[in-house]
């Protein structure tokens, strides 16, 4: 029953993967006794890659190719699909819903996106420095991106709820109106970007970090002789330095961006009145819930092709402004 | 050959292998029985949808059966995590050839099932007067036979809608506690004057989270104002009756500001039970955490308008599925009955503080002393005789039912008029029905 998940799940592994291309050597001419042993080693290669193969064919490929078979036809789960063609798609063009959900989802991206890269960078630069405690600082950090996100989602409820909150008791010691959080519709899917920020800033820091600790320090000294002040130095030569790694998780938090669905479902499910219904909440709600099967097959398909279509792009991008990213 | 062609090869003789594969676990399994033989060992498994105590339950019952027949073994698992995911579990076994005998089931999930062909029959054995099939409630009836030509199952739990109020709030505010004469203009006032923002205190809630909570409190209105659901294989709930309906809905929690909305379920009935809304319509399922929490309550019907007190019932059903081996439908519907008889009930959805599922279990002990431990379950009970429409069992309901909530829920919320969002979810549901 995977089939639509897996259609969205097989669209976050094809942004970050593609290795650089490499020109396949020439062939030396053929040497008797050679075949056998050419046999053997690609027999060897085979058997080694044979694990990770069958389960990519068929945990990823298959369903992604049934998924695509279930866009096109009407099927509840129950009785006989009934084969539809491209009704599902022509249908999506005007969903009112589904666009909906695709503007909340690009808000979202909005709000996260740009959020999780600075406070990653900025937490970096912070803990990448000798202080007493420094372990303690960057576990501590650590810490919410290995909470799962249920566990983000269910606390986040607590903590937003209006009446008995956290959040709302500070705001109301300290004079201010309290707010209604998850339940208002204009703030929900802030209160939900400020969540998820919280689990996965961590992981932002973490490879600015190791970016950081990259960059040559004989730069930074130079930079320091010709006059630099700190400011300078970092703007000037450190920035530069970090650009394929801003790159990457720049792309990284898109797709997970795009792909907002757990803490939407311990959280608002998609309410108050639908506004924050993201594009896989909706995709899910869609075959899981109203058991669409078809038409939620047909939205897996569409967020893959915006997937892709996002990160061949920023790929290309950066090949062509020479930055070396993936 | 180019190593990207080998690669391909190889791509595709593994894609032809593991669908071989599929196929022939797909054929594999011994044929069933043809001819009955009652004495035959026979292995039935039953997803019973129920949590820890139910479940424990309802094992002891299976096992109680297994002792009395000997050759019969009783599978007995909750089948999925929630009963909401037996849906999706039925649908993957479905798919996968492998699903049990004998399935709990939500009524709106019945014409589903039904579709898919793999649903047994007991038209002809319920007929038989040592069944009683007439002791079932009307609404019951109807969910197991959602097309009308076939009878998939037996009924197995049963609830209606009633109104539920706390007496400490309506004393506190000096406000006439409810009676079975009450109109909802009183319910309106009385839920007004128990209103207090100082104390975030609500009349009345609502639940706007769009969900079947959201929509089947509707339709009482709806029913009581003369309106229906469906006309023919068409949304009707956009009537007058409707939109006078919601408009009433929206006065509380727009104008008076008396309705506590809530975007789930299940927050209102935490709120109602820490003493933070006056009334709640509400069902059974209600009393368990009311009197854990001694909240001072009481029941009676809902308010009525021109004396019609209709409520809504949502009949769930246990399943019977064919598995083309009369042995296992013979015990499968065999057991079903021996669990649904009056005498079984009363040790299990009476036990566990449902509803009695027979109108004949109505005045036994059993019930008698549950009703001393939950307040209110007589009322209750009494009320089913107001569930006289059963709510549609076409499959286009649940998209039906998302619709007519998403209005409800934009109305409650201030946004959109009625008549509008009404005629839009008419819209919306008539596609669903269409099968669009």
């Amino acid at each position: 029953m995977s089939a639509v998940t897996a259609g969205a799940r097989r669209a976050s592994t094809s942004g970050g993967r593609t290795p650089p291309r490499r020109i396949p050597p020439s062939r030396p001419a053929q040497r008797p006794g050679a075949r056998l042993r050419r046999w053997k080693n690609d027999l060897g290669g085979w058997a080694f890659v044979a694990p990770a193969s069958l389960l990519v064919l068929g945990l990823s490929i298959f369903p992604a190719g049934w998924a695509l078979l279930l866009s096109t036809q009407k099927w509840d789960g129950f009785s006989e699909p009934v084969a539809v063609g491209g009704k599902n798609f022509a249908k999506l063009a005007t969903d009112d819903k589904f666009w909906d959900a695709v503007v909340h989802t690009g808000i979202y991206t909005a709000l996260f996106v740009p959020a999780s890269v600075l406070a990653g960078l900025f937490l970096a630069v912070a803990l990448n420095r000798r202080i007493r405690f420094i372990g303690v600082y960057r576990t501590a950090i650590f810490v919410p991106f290995v909470a799962s996100a249920a566990a983000t989602g269910i606390l986040s409820t607590y903590l937003f709820n209006p009446e008995f909150g956290l959040v709302n008791n500070v705001l109301r010691t300290i004079g201010l109106p309290a707010q209604g959080w998850l339940e208002d519709r204009n703030q929900a899917m802030v209160v939900i970007a400020i969540m998820a920020l919280w689990g996965s800033a961590a992981f932002t820091t973490v490879i600015y970090l190791a970016a950081l600790q990259d960059v040559p320090m004989e730069l930074l000294e130079a930079a320091r002789l010709d006059g630099a002040n700190r400011w300078q130095a970092f703007w000037r030569v450190v920035w530069p330095q970090l650009a394929p790694v801003t790159v990457f998780t720049t792309i990284w938090q898109t797709i997970q961006a795009i792909q907002l669905f757990d803490l939407v479902l311990t959280t608002t499910k998609g309410g108050p009145l639908d506004s924050t219904q993201t594009i896989v909440y909706y995709l899910w709600h869609e075959a899981f819930v109203e058991l669409n099967f078809g038409y939620g097959s047909a939205v897996a398909w569409v967020l893959f092709g915006i997937t892709l279509i996002i990160t061949v792009g920023v790929v290309l991008y950066g090949r062509r402004s020479g930055q070396e990213a993936f | 050959m180019t190593p990207r062609n080998r690669l391909i090869r190889t791509a595709a003789a593994l894609a032809i292998g593991a669908l071989g594969l599929a196929g022939l676990a797909g054929c594999a399994g011994p044929t069933g029985a043809t001819k009955l033989d009652t004495k035959a060992d026979v292995k039935l498994t039953w997803w019973t949808g129920q949590d820890s105590d139910a479940s424990k339950l309802l094992q002891k019952l299976a096992d109680e059966f297994e002792t009395e027949h000997p050759n019969v073994t009783i599978d007995v698992s909750p089948g999925a995590s929630s009963t909401e995911d037996l849906l999706q579990k039925l649908s993957a076994g479905f798919a996968g050839n492998s699903y049990p005998d004998i399935s709990y089931s939500f009524g709106s999930w019945a014409s589903q099932l039904e579709s898919s062909g793999r649903t047994l029959d007991i038209t002809k054995q319920v007929a038989d007067p040592d069944v009683k099939w007439d002791e079932f409630s009307e609404a019951a009836r109807a969910t197991v036979q959602p097309s009308g030509k076939k009878t998939i199952g037996f009924p197995a739990i049963v609830d209606n809608i009633s109104l539920i109020y706390n007496t400490k709030l309506f004393e506190d505010a000096g406000v006439a506690v409810p009676t079975d004469d009450w109109t909802w203009d009183d319910f309106r006032a009385a839920a007004k004057k128990i209103s207090d923002p100082s104390t975030e205190t609500y009349g009345y809630a609502y639940s706007v989270s769009g969900s079947e909570e959201t929509t089947w409190q509707f339709w009482p209105h709806l029913w009581q104002n003369g309106g229906e659901i469906l006309k023919g294989d068409k949304a009707a709930f956009d009537s007058a009756a409707g939109v006078e309906s919601l408009e009433f809905l929206k006065s509380m929690a727009v104008d008076d500001e008396s309705v506590y909305l809530d975007q789930t379920d299940t927050k209102f009935g935490q709120l109602f039970a820490a003493g933070r809304i006056g009334m709640m319509t509400s069902g059974p399922w209600q009393l368990f955490d009311l009197n854990k929490a001694k909240t001072p309550y009481a029941v009676v019907q809902l308010p009525g308008t021109d004396g019609d007190h209709t409520t809504v019932s949502g009949p769930d059903i246990w399943a019977l599925f064919d598995h083309k081996d009369v042995n296992r439908a013979h015990w499968a519907y065999e057991f079903t009955k021996w669990l649904t008889s009056a005498e079984q009930d009363e040790r299990w959805n009476v036990e566990i503080g449902n509803l009695p599922l027979r109108s004949s279990e109505v005045d036994s002990a059993a019930f008698a002393a549950k009703v001393k431990e939950y307040p209110g379950l007589d009322v209750m009970a009494a009320n089913a005789e107001n569930a006289t429409k059963a709510r549609p069992t076409v499959s286009g309901y649940v998209g039906l039912s998302e619709a007519v909530g998403d209005a409800i829920s934009h109305v409650l919320q201030g946004d959109g008029d009625a008549k509008t969002e009404l005629a839009k979810a008419a819209k919306q549901a008539d596609e669903a029905l269409a099968g669009e």
